[in-house]
């Protein structure tokens, strides 16, 4: 006899990414160079899936970077560079060039 | 990879872009565990059904109604995700469904300690699921206290003098089981972690992956350098990536073998060792490596 299971609520595939929670406290995001040749990389070593491959050129998302800094390290042709910037709940303040 | 019956190199063109894991997950800045995760799933696929017991990767993955996971994934009590994965199994079995991945997916405590019976019972009855254990050596999720995966003289939160015995062999353990695919893997080696994958998902049976997936909080390292710190694990020696298909261990990766000293004392975790135990880890890497003195 079959039972009756209860209808349990799941969450909806992928649905993180909607409110990313590591943008709140990220304090520096990469900037990729024209030093890139595309080797991915960077893109294999994020723990965010941050960077992707869009129109043959890698980009990031500042929705999902959280700053570690990692494909900046890693990348091959020291093509990133790491930009400071001041996060907090109001949001992103990247600091203009020549000031700090 | 094979081509038309050629042998080729797979590269990291070859893996797809799409993420099937990842993105806005809650894991701390450069998470080892969510790198794994993302790595490992380019090659699972969307076929995938993914059971967790507690432990970080599963906190970070899903939190309230939502999940960073585009794939079936089940949120196991701590002690059963192989056997989670052993039923789903047999319930697609008992359906005709042959074409999907059924993963169990563990820290180090949800594998070699609290999950053990579980782990070793789906082993023993060679079930076809893979099982993996994302090992960061300590029980992160509840602030990185000792377990049988922390490394002999490692500080832990529990252990601030540092851990008095060694790593439990997890991966002699279960060839021991007479399973038909072992490896270890690391996140610093993504092709190689990507090929074990293949061979595991096309094993028909139980199969093993140990993933080495640093944690910048409890190896006190900087945020940007779990994959560095990973990829001094595997040069230096301290983790040796091979495989083991039908009983037969094979070298996946010829490390350089750098001093062990420059991938302990990277580390916070280890920023208390003399320079005796330096040695002592030294010589057993030496020994195991059949090598006579480091460079
Ligand atoms: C039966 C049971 N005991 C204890 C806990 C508490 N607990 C949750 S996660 C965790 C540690 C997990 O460690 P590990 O498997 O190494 O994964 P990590 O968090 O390190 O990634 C513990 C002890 C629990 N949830 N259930």
């Amino acid at each position: 006899m079959a039972k009756k299971l209860p209808i349990v609520p799941s969450a909806k595939a992928g649905s993180m990414a909607e409110a990313p929670s590591g943008i709140i406290w990220r304090e520096q995001h990469p900037v990729i160079g024209d030093k890139c040749n595309q080797c991915l990389e960077c893109i294999m070593f994020c723990p965010e899936g941050a960077l992707k491959l869009e129109n043959g050129k890698v980009a990031v998302s500042l929705e999902l970077c959280n700053g570690c800094g990692t494909c900046a390290f890693e990348c091959p042709q020291k093509a990133i560079t790491m930009v400071l910037e001041f996060s907090g709940d109001r949001g992103i303040f990247p600091l203009k060039e020549g000031k700090s | 990879m094979r081509k038309g019956g050629e042998l080729v190199k797979m590269t990291l063109k070859d893996l797809p872009q799409q993420d099937l894991f990842g993105p806005g997950n809650a894991g701390c800045r450069g998470c080892g565990a969510a790198i794994a995760g993302r790595q490992a799933m380019k090659v699972l696929g969307a076929r995938t059904i993914i059971t967790m017991p507690a432990s970080c990767m599963a906190t970070l993955s899903g939190l309230n109604q939502k999940t960073a996971w585009s794939i079936p994934f089940y949120h196991t009590l701590f002690e059963i995700a192989p056997a989670v994965s052993s039923g789903i199994r047999a319930s697609l079995e008992a359906q005709g469904i042959k074409d999907v991945n059924v993963v169990s997916w563990a820290g180090d405590a949800g594998t070699a300690d609290i999950g053990f019976q579980s782990l070793s019972g789906a082993a023993e009855r060679n079930d076809n699921i893979i099982h993996v254990c994302y090992d960061n050596e300590m029980y992160m999720n509840t602030g990185g206290q000792s377990g049988s995966q922390t490394p002999i003289y490692a500080m832990t939160s529990n252990q601030q003098k540092g851990k008095r015995t060694g790593k439990k062999d997890m991966l002699k353990i279960m060839v021991a089981h007479d399973v038909g695919y072992v490896a270890s893997a690391t996140i610093s080696h993504p092709l190689d972690l990507a090929e074990k994958f293949k061979k595991a998902a096309a094993h028909d049976g139980f199969s093993y992956i140990h993933i080495m997936a640093p944690c910048y909080r409890g190896w006190n390292i900087p945020t940007d350098q779990s994959v560095a710190t990973a990829r001094k694990a595997v040069e230096s020696g301290f983790w040796e990536l091979y495989e083991v298909v039908d009983g037969k261990k094979t070298r996946t990766h010829e490390p350089s073998f750098i001093p062990v000293s420059e991938y302990l004392m990277s580390q916070g975790r280890f920023k208390n060792l003399s320079t005796e135990q330096v040695k002592e880890i030294q010589d057993a890497v030496n020994s195991h490596f059949g090598r006579k003195e480091a460079k």
